[in-house]
């Protein structure tokens, strides 16, 4: 009965590594100070889960199977550099009444009948005084409350299972305890304490004491964490262990931080919810927070409203927040389920139910959503609830039992149950949710939760009250439009500082097709703020995106999850619930045509102010900033007047006036507004002669812009329809595809974040200053920040006043011809210019170094482009003799030539480059879309024409287990340069016969590659698929590509603790076959800043000397090597640069297959004109290792790597333009550590725990030894991972993929699989489960054999029940998957080969997928077949509902009226009955001719022409070949 | 994209506007081109690949943006075109015709490599003979007239680019030339046949329309002296062109000179190209009435490899000439002159002696020339420039039959100081003038100069080029003393209060 305390020490022994936390903090102070790194940059992911007993009854199964629970998802979470200090891990219970009343004994109280009320206390622990300081604080305002305090406790922990560094940051953990009156109601007790608590907080923040922390304050519940690992919790804290705590649910969580700073306030769970996933609109939510928090107010706070600002507390994670959030609509009188429908609300496309639209039209009235990945476990009151987001990115497996639990967590199998006792297994869908009340001990299903909160009010009627403005503004088309033309149009946009180009390449396309502009090769012009020509204001912003630890979403194939809606309006009091919150305009885009703008501005009437944001044109840059300020002014009186609406315009420009950057007006406006506190009470519309394209719109909308009306880019369209540049289309329809393309550039924007909903996205400044002047940023973008500062408001306004003074000057206004996308000579300039292309191509021709050298200092004398060109080398060191610096051959050995894929390039110089890399002993890389499996042996001449590394993508082309195990190191390319976030398409025009069988689909049919993998959501999935790769090749390194971003720091340290080898930085510059304008010139960030950040980061955090750093993207002399070294790199890239050795001229059209010299081209005519060769590409390497040589000797050193690292070898030496504020490079500069020895980079491949295949391994020897016939038996859980991957190699390596008859090694398998359950499995394996498996089941399959049953005593009728996980079959490309019962969401993405037979399966399924063939047998999720191009599918249909689930745009349905695929499902179906002995295949084969007719058959459109027999038409039975 | 109708070269092949038959140009000095019509211009210009880096204009001297106005033209939207072309360049229909594209633009342009260049010189002289008939090209009148006048010495391509650009602008332009036409070579070097001299006229009409002044006939130093020229107007540029041929040296002592007549049949290829435009311009001269300058029934031999050697060969043809030869030191490949006019040549009937160097001249008893000693040449290893040079080969002497020996050998600068009398006006050693790139002005304060005069022979694209970097210098220059001038003035009636 009486829990061991043996091992719980005195809190007060020991104090960890304390020189390590010392010198931890003050890297971080450093790194804080120079701008590199800042605590909101974190981010974390894991696993969670949720158990209750369904009756309501607290008992001590449920604390056990909860602690259970999370000993079993310990590899969802991640270890420190110290091998043993965890990212937190925690356990949210009732306060067990019993075990309390023990503890107050101790303290001398007696019990009074009040209700107990514990608060689970971090206090300061080193810091005596503070400590005091913290219990006097929460005493006096418990006592102030007229609450009677028990006393204090000190927690017993076990500080033997932490690491030294959770040591040394661990605080006092002691609980409070104390007596709350009976009489009152709980709820009522519990927003007391809600006030109290947040009183408390505010007062110890007032005292500046930063380590007290409040894990719980309540009446009902309390919350254990801590930096352990999961499965010690109740080793840590030994009160868990103690019979009488018992509980009616549990709620549990592992976390996985990028951080390695051991936070104990940042484990979860969280006072209302555990989360795993990350909130993209984080920072758009917590603006426009504050901005609600101005007219919060309820009855039952009244004045103690006050005390809850602010909500969200400095230094919060975004879980923390959401937390907050949550906590504070709860108190405001809603139940958890209606503020999770709120908060995180469903996608409701057009064909959902009406009241369910309304529930959520009326959701959305009063809060943005909270998007982005998350699956919640969270508890308040009597409710208890599981639930996802609305794109169901993380997983969420419910198992309910016939003795009254609910388990819903990451991953089945946590808790184990006898199969016999489940009655129901399932998982939730997107934006689902389940949820049990304790009080009335019922479980409510998703559906019974949406139709109670529909019922509870009539939110149609009420939503009702918000115009919806479409009619209005369809009326509007035929409102005469004042146009501007000829000389007055050219001016104005010489004054916007369009060019020709602007017009002819972004404009007129996006009038034309509806689409942005296509382009090539990535971006070699000038930073904005190193550019000697003017930049429009949007070039200073990039746009931010995800990777690794958010997945962004595709927002064309499920674009049904997104929405442009836009509220137009005041907003209201969000803790209310009454029919005023919707008393504003609804529009369906927050882009208007001039038309609709000004029928808008009639109806608005004097509830709209317009204001003018042009300027007098003979102001000097004071007067300026004055005239901005009198702009804020107005904006401020309008709305204090009663304006509802603010019109900002900019059409009053003329010779005298100029019109202020629309990005600054709104900019200014904006935040005015929040600082004023009455951003809620209006909203920004700007009517802009200054914005074109897609990013501009997207950066007004993002510094706080409500709807935006491009009136220029609009005449500009007039105009050039007037004069006929459309040939045979409307006015109406050119106007229309311009907003199209605006619409999907703006949802592509947002999707790069992973952000669905407009509304979330504005005001969040999503975007990266970069040489924007930090004062201009602080003052009018206010929580974006700009690490190197630059451009001013007296720069900017010297620029447009030039511009203007010469729009308004010349006799005929004419526009200059461009030169930013191509370039020109009178336009910006270019790092390849035709001089320097020509002379590296003669010195890679003609191998003179001399050559070399003219083309080097052509290089260094040209205008700065990059960040590095700034920079300059310091010699603090005499120089040594070139003799003793390292050879050439070892230099060549760290230059990579990066991944471009055979797709893009020519075989040819596909070929050629892998060729010349291995003769050199450096690395190419396969790019994306597979290998040629002759390429993976010698040549006749000694040749290795087999690229040294292997790129596994989200298309997953290609990626068999034969790929992976023909290489030294394996990219998992999370984002690439010219377009991070994004996904990309191969037109079928490209697709010929090689290509299509590299990739395992058909020669002319598309093939897409979606935006994120879809085995990486999260940070612990990347770790899962590094896992996986390191079990299917065994000796490979692997490398993860990211993009530079601010921030990178911190995920490359996650990335680093998910057992990565290499991390690769690439820099915004970098090339591409094809991507949209605006992704290559305005995503990313300069490799320099982004190397350096990662570098610096993980050498703060330990984690340096695990990973090599390699950086790319634009390097193009030894001097760009040699920087990238000293800024902490060990590899190289070189893209560009080794495809113009080999003849490229940088024609920039590769998206066009018309590649004059055969490099990036398909065409077999224009290949033959390709006439690189290795000995080129050699040269090329050998010039720039020479070069290296040259500078390395001339600076004293040795080798590259006494270099890496060494940023003190370097200075600025020019702060760029005058006209700058200021250009601090020192962020890229500053160290974390002050030494100065270089690194030795880590050769050794960093290793994975072993899984049950090490068993396996063993036990089927003979098998692959001798290819004999085995069957093994094994027993399994949930955290063995990636079982027969390891096996599979072994195959693979001995038999080759096809090498092994089929089912040779046999292996049973009995409970809940982990993840990745036979990921890469070939042929000869087959994998036989009883009982259920995890996600990534049967990932890049590749010809073997999985059955997955349940087991035979289980009670349930298996297509009701999950059997297995989301993302199965991801990227498989042969063999065959039988699964007697549902599968989660995305089934069978990305399949180009795979069978599988299921039954059932979530939203989403066959996506992408080019070949193979699916059946369900089952209910499917909606989106079926969205951007499937290839391969079939087969699904039963009872009831009809099949139809309305499709995304029909790349798939037609058939009905099966020939024999022949009759009898091929039919065969399948006996198939999956001969390995699942399926109830329901059996019922289906018994009844065949009947079930038959109840069958569709789903075929690609692009497929039809190309099926070996034809498939019938229903309509009017004609026959297609 | 507007780019739809282009990158169409991988299945369009190259089509040259019509070119008339060797036999039938031969006897006219009508242009052997015709113009392209709208549809075949289009679809020419449609073949351009639409460059990331366009060579063609890199290798452009004007850098015009021709990736540029050849999309509009593919599009049809001429007047954009024009627009487009015109900005860079004052005679696009000049260099259209006459530039020797094929070491330039379509030379460098990166589809050639095996589909034949874009036929770039023959789209932009369809844009701008399509831009003359429909109205589109404008004198140079200006918005705001300024009263700074700028003088300019030499009608020539440099001058007249210049005196445009400054007009434009608003300044008072008067260009002196010593010919009696304006055009420079233009008018007098270039033959008809490549650029029929109405088009010339055309031009000078325009620019007469738009205020500028011309004073013709009319040498500085000797009509005027250079202080007047300097006192009358606030900047002069000098634009006056090379004009001192070169002369053929010879092994023995015998100079190439032709000046007293003890050389009768060697001609200078200026002096003779001249005379042959002087008639076809329907000037009345004596010369070539008496048969002394007419190559009718003779053989004849003209010595040199560049484009003047070229128009003499071609001059020759078409004015009968029994037998035209051509002889060049190096090969066909290192020859400086554009391949394109030595294939019209060959068509035409010209025979090349490559590898051939003159030695001596044979002559009968009246010193009238008979024959050329020629002395074959092998090609030694590149010099700087990348071309290789000529080595003789001993012994190989052979004579060519000739009555008359035109030396197209290139140009070199007068004696600047001592015919402006001028000694301040300082010159390089090769007798170019001087100047500071930065500004283009002389060693004189106010006199700028532009052109082959500081260039040395070059081609006429590159004095428009210079024409119109001068006309940008000269307008600083006048700028930014005026402003000086105003500062001044206010400082003055500032301390006078």
């Amino acid at each position: 009965m009486t829990p061991s305390y043996k091992n719980a020490a005195s809190q007060h022994s020991g104090y960890g590594d304390t020189a390590w936390l010392k010198n931890r903090l003050e890297m971080q102070d450093r790194l804080q100070q120079g701008g590199v790194w800042s605590p909101d940059q974190e981010h974390d992911a894991c696993g969670v889960g949720m158990v209750a007993a369904i009756d309501g009854k607290p008992s001590r199964q449920v604390v056990e199977k909860g602690i259970e629970a999370l000993r079993a998802v310990w590899h969802r979470g991640a270890v420190d550099a110290d091998g043993k200090t965890g990212d937190g891990a925690g356990i949210h219970l009732e306060i067990p009444r019993d075990f309390f009343v023990e503890h107050i004994a101790h303290t001398g109280h007696a019990v009074d009948d009040g209700r107990i009320g514990v608060g689970m206390v971090f206090l300061p622990r080193t810091d005596m005084a503070a400590q005091e300081r913290c219990r006097c604080i929460v005493e006096d305002e418990i006592l102030a409350a007229g609450f009677t305090i028990y006393g204090w406790r000190q927690v017993p922990v076990d500080i033997s299972v932490i690491g030294s560094r959770a040591e040394a940051t661990r605080p006092e953990i002691e609980q409070i305890m104390f007596s709350t009156p009976i009489d009152e109601e709980e709820d009522a007790i519990e927003r007391k304490l809600y006030v109290i608590r947040r009183k408390i907080e505010n007062a110890v923040l007032a005292e500046r004491i930063m380590e007290f922390y409040l894990c719980s304050f309540s009446v009902r519940s309390i919350i254990y964490k801590g930096m352990f690992l999961a499965e010690q919790v109740s080793d840590f804290y030994p009160d868990l262990k103690d019979e009488r705590f018992i509980s009616r649910f549990a709620v549990y969580h592992q976390r996985y931080s990028t951080n390695t700073f051991p936070t104990w306030r940042l484990a979860q769970p969280f006072g209302v919810l555990a989360h795993n996933g990350e909130i993209n609109t984080y920072r758009g939510n917590l603006n426009w927070m504050s901005c609600h928090e101005d007219r919060m107010s309820s009855p039952l706070f009244g004045e103690d409203v006050e005390h809850l600002k602010p909500l969200v507390q400095g230094g919060s994670s975004d879980s923390a927040a959401l937390d907050a959030v949550f906590e504070l609509m709860l108190h405001g009188g809603r139940d958890l389920p209606m503020v999770k429908t709120m908060m995180v609300p469903e996608a409701t496309g057009d064909d959902a139910p009406k009241d369910l639209k309304d529930l959520y039209g009326y959701c959305n009235a009063v809060m943005e959503p909270w998007d982005g990945p998350a699956a919640l476990a969270s508890v308040s009151g009597d409710w208890v609830l599981a639930s996802v987001d609305r794109n169901g990115l993380r997983p969420m497996r419910v198992t309910i039992t016939n003795d009254g639990f609910i388990i819903a967590g990451s991953e089945t199998g946590m808790v184990q149950v006898d199969e016999h006792q489940i009655v129901e297994k399932s998982r939730l869908g997107p934006g689902q949710m389940i949820a049990v009340n304790l009080a009335e001990g019922k479980v409510y299903h998703d559906a019974e939760l949406k139709q109670m909160l529909i019922k509870r009010k009539d939110w149609g009627r009420w939503l009702g009250r918000s115009q919806v403005m479409d009619n209005l503004l369809a009326a509007s088309k035929n409102i005469p439009e004042k146009i501007i033309s000829g000389d007055d149009m050219r001016r104005r946009q010489l004054t916007a500082g369009w060019t020709l180009e602007d017009l002819e390449l972004l404009l007129q396309p996006m009038a034309e097709d509806g689409k942005e502009a296509i382009g090539s090769m990535g971006d070699d012009t000038p930073l904005a703020v190193l550019s000697n020509k003017y930049r429009g204001l949007h070039h200073f912003f990039r746009q931010n995106f995800s990777q690794v630890t958010n997945p962004p979403i595709d927002s064309l194939r499920e674009r049904h999850v997104m929405t442009l809606r836009t509220r137009l309006g005041n907003l209201g009091n969000i803790l209310d619930e009454s029919a005023e919150q919707c008393d504003h305009l609804l529009l369906n885009s927050p882009v208007l045509t001039t038309a609709e703008e000004s029928s808008l501005q009639q109806w608005l009437g004097d509830r709209a102010a317009v204001i003018d944001v042009t300027v007098d044109a003979n102001l000097d840059a004071e007067g300026f900033q004055q005239a901005i300020d009198d702009i804020e002014r107005a904006a401020e009186e309008a709305v204090r007047g009663g304006a509802e609406h603010l019109m900002l315009d900019d059409r009053n420009t003329s010779a005298d006036r100029i019109a202020i950057p629309s990005i600054v007006a709104v900019g200014a406006v904006h935040s005015h507004l929040v600082r004023q506190q009455l951003r809620t009470f209006t909203s920004i519309n700007i009517a802009s002669g200054e914005c074109l394209d897609v990013h501009h719109i997207a950066v007004l909308i993002g510094v706080g812009a409500t709807t935006v009306t491009p009136w220029l880019a609009e005449a500009c369209i007039k105009d050039r329809h007037e004069r006929g540049l459309f040939k045979g289309m409307s006015l109406d329809t050119v106007i229309g595809n311009y907003r199209t393309a605006i619409e999907n550039g703006l949802l592509k924007i947002m999707s790069k974040m992973g952000i669905s909903v407009l509304a979330s996205y504005r005001g969040g400044y999503n975007f990266e200053a970069l040489g924007l002047s930090r004062s201009l940023v602080s003052r009018y973008f206010p929580p974006m920040s700009s690490r190197i500062s630059g451009l001013g408001l007296s720069g900017i306004f010297s620029q447009i006043k030039a511009l203007h003074e010469k729009a308004w000057s010349e006799q005929k206004a004419v526009l200059p011809v461009g030169g930013f996308f191509r370039f020109r000579q009178s336009g910006e300039h270019h790092a390849f210019d035709a001089n320097a292309i020509h002379a590296m191509q003669r010195a890679c021709d003609t191998g003179s170094y001399e050559a070399w050298k003219a083309y080097s200092d052509i290089v260094s004398r040209a205008r700065p482009v990059n960040l590095r060109d700034l920079l300059d080398f310091v010699s603090k060191y005499d120089a040594v003799n070139i003799d003793q610096v390292q050879s050439i051959t070892e230099i060549r050995k760290r230059l990579v030539s990066p991944g471009i894929s055979l797709g893009a390039l020519s075989p040819e110089a596909h070929e050629t480059l892998s060729i010349a890399m291995n003769r050199i002993g450096a690395k190419s890389d396969s790019g994306e879309g597979g290998e040629d499996p002759a390429r993976f042996v010698l040549r006749d001449n000694g040749d290795n024409p087999s690229s040294a590394i292997k790129q596994v993508a989200s298309g997953r082309f290609g990626v068999t287990a034969e790929y992976l195990n023909s290489c030294e190191e394996l990219e998992i390319k999370v984002a690439q340069g010219a377009k991070p976030g994004e996904g990309g398409q191969l037109p079928g025009i490209k697709v010929d016969s090689l290509i299509a069988r590299l990739r395992h689909s058909t020669p002319g049919v598309t093939l897409i590659s979606p935006p994120p993998h879809h085995d990486i959501y999260s940070i612990e999935d990347l770790a899962q698929l590094i896992y996986d790769l390191k079990q299917i090749n065994p000796n490979a390194r692997v490398c993860v590509k990211l993009v530079a971003a601010t921030g990178i720091g911190t995920i490359a340290a996650g990335v680093a603790k998910a057992k990565a080898d290499t991390i690769l930085i690439s820099g915004h510059g970098g090339g591409t076959g094809a991507s949209p304008q605006s992704s290559i010139k305005h995503a990313g960030m300069p490799w320099e800043m982004g190397l350096s950040e990662a570098h610096q980061v993980l050498t703060m955090n330990g984690l340096r000397n695990k990973v090599i750093l390699r950086t790319d993207g634009g390097l193009k002399t030894g001097r760009d090597v040699v920087i990238a070294a000293m800024l902490g790199a060990e590899e190289y890239g070189i893209g560009t640069a080794s495809l113009l050795a080999m003849g490229c001229i940088m024609v920039r059209q590769c998206h066009s297959n018309t590649c004059p010299v055969g490099v990036c081209t398909q065409r077999e005519d224009l290949r033959a004109k390709f006439t690189g060769t290795p000995e080129k590409v050699v040269q090329l390497f050998t010039h720039i290792a020479e070069e290296v040589r040259e500078i390395l000797a001339s600076l004293g050193m040795s080798s590259l790597d006494e270099v890496v690292g060494r940023t003190d070898l370097l200075r600025q030496v020019s702060r760029g333009d005058a006209a700058l504020d200021d250009l601090d490079l020192n962020p890229i500069l500053v160290r974390a550590d002050g030494t100065t020895h270089g690194r030795k980079p880590n050769h050794e491949r960093n290793e994975v725990p072993d899984t049950l295949d090490a068993l396996m391994l063993t036990d089927a020897r003979n098998a692959l030894d001798r290819g004999q016939r085995m069957q093994l038996s094994y027993n399994v859980k949930n955290t063995q991972r990636a079982i027969g991957t390891r096996l599979s190699s072994h195959i693979t390596r001995k038999f080759g993929m096809t090498g092994l008859k089929e089912e040779t090694i046999t292996v049973r398998l009995r409970g809940s699989a982990g993840q990745s359950l036979g990921a890469f499995a070939v042929q000869g394996l087959k994998l036989e489960v009883h009982g259920d498996a995890n996600d990534y089941v049967g990932k890049g399959l590749s010809g073997g054999l999985i059955s997955i049953r349940p087991m035979a005593a289980s009670p349930l009728v298996p297509q009701d029940h999950t059997i297995i996980g989301n993302t199965v079959l991801y990227g498989a490309t042969s063999g065959k998957l039988f699964a007697s019962g549902q599968a989660g969401e995305r089934l069978a993405v990305r399949n180009s080969g795979a069978v599988a037979v299921v039954e059932g399966c979530g939203s989403n399924g066959c996506e992408y997928m080019t070949g193979g063939e699916v059946v369900t047998l089952g209910r499917v999720g909606s989106n079926f077949g969205a951007g499937m191009t290839g391969g079939m599918a087969f699904a039963y249909d009872p009831d009809g509902k099949f139809e309305s689930q499709i995304n029909s745009e790349s798939i037609g349905l058939y009905r099966l009226l020939t024999s022949h695929w009759a009898d091929h499902l039919k065969a399948r179906i006996e198939e999956h009955h001969r390995h699942t002995a399926s109830p329901l295949a059996a019922k289906l084969l018994s009844e065949w001719d009947q079930a038959v007719s109840q069958f569709w058959h789903i075929v690609p459109h692009e497929v039809l022409p190309h099926l070996s027999h034809p498939v019938i038409v229903t309509k009017g039975g004609e026959a297609i070949a | 994209m507007t780019t739809k109708s282009m990158l169409q070269f991988v299945t369009r092949h190259k089509e040259m506007p019509d070119k008339r038959t060797a036999e039938e140009r031969r006897h006219d000095f009508d242009e052997i081109y015709a113009d392209f019509n709208a549809d075949a211009a289009a679809e020419q210009a449609g073949r351009c690949s639409q460059c990331g880096v366009p060579f063609c204009q890199t290798h452009c001297p004007l850098s015009n943006n021709i990736p540029d106005w050849l999309m509009l033209t593919a599009e049809g939207r001429l007047e954009e075109a024009y627009e487009v072309s015109s900005a860079t360049n004052t005679f696009p229909e000049i260099c259209g015709r006459i530039c020797p594209q094929d070491r330039l633009c379509e030379g460098n342009c990166v589809i050639e490599k095996g589909f034949e260049s874009v036929t770039i010189g023959a789209v932009e002289r369809h844009i701008t003979e399509t831009a003359f008939a429909e109205g589109w090209v404008k004198p140079p009148t200006p918005m705001v007239e300024r009263e700074e006048s700028i003088g300019i010495v030499g009608a020539g391509p440099a001058g007249l680019a210049a005196a445009e650009q400054l007009r434009r602008q608003g300044y008072q332009i008067t260009v002196y030339d010593r010919y009696d036409r304006v055009g420079g070579l233009m008018i007098y070097g270039i033959p008809g046949f490549k650029l029929e001299k109405d088009i010339v006229q055309r031009r000078e009409a325009l620019l007469r329309e738009g205020g500028i002044d011309f004073v013709l006939n009319c040498a500085i130093g000797t009509d005027i002296s250079f202080d007047d020229l300097r006192k009358k107007h606030d900047a002069v540029l000098i634009a006056t062109g090379v004009y001192k041929a070169r002369t053929l040296e010879m092994g023995d002592g015998q100079s190439g000179s032709d000046a007293d007549g003890d050389n009768a049949g060697l001609v200078p290829a200026l002096h003779y190209l001249t005379i042959s435009n002087r008639i076809g311009l329907g000037d009345q001269v004596s010369e070539y009435a008496d048969g002394s300058l007419s190559v009718k029934d003779k053989n004849v031999v003209v010595i040199g490899g560049g484009d003047t050697a070229m128009d003499c060969v071609r001059t020759a043809i078409r004015q009968d000439a029994k037998s035209v030869t051509c002889v060049y030191r190096r090969d066909r490949a290192n020859m400086p002159g554009s391949a394109r006019e030595v294939m019209n040549a060959e068509e035409e009937g010209v025979r090349f002696e490559w590898l051939s160097q003159p030695v001596a001249l044979d002559k009968d008893k009246n010193g009238q020339i008979t024959g050329v000693v020629c002395q074959r040449s092998r090609l030694g290893a590149p010099d700087a420039s990348g071309r290789q040079s000529p080595e003789p080969i001993a012994a190989s002497d052979y004579t060519l039959k000739a009555d008359m020996v035109i030396m197209a050998l290139g140009f070199d600068p007068e004696d600047m100081p001592n015919m402006f009398h001028e000694p301040r006006l300082k010159v390089s050693r090769w007798g170019t003038i001087s100047i500071d790139w930065k500004t283009m002005m002389t060693s004189l304060d106010g006199v700028f100069a532009a052109g082959d005069i500081v260039r040395g022979a070059s081609l006429v694209v590159w004095g428009i080029r210079d024409g119109r970097d001068a006309a940008t210098h000269i307008d600083n220059w006048l700028t930014r003393k005026k402003a000086e001038a105003s500062i001044k003035a206010n400082q003055k009636t500032a301390s006078t209060r």
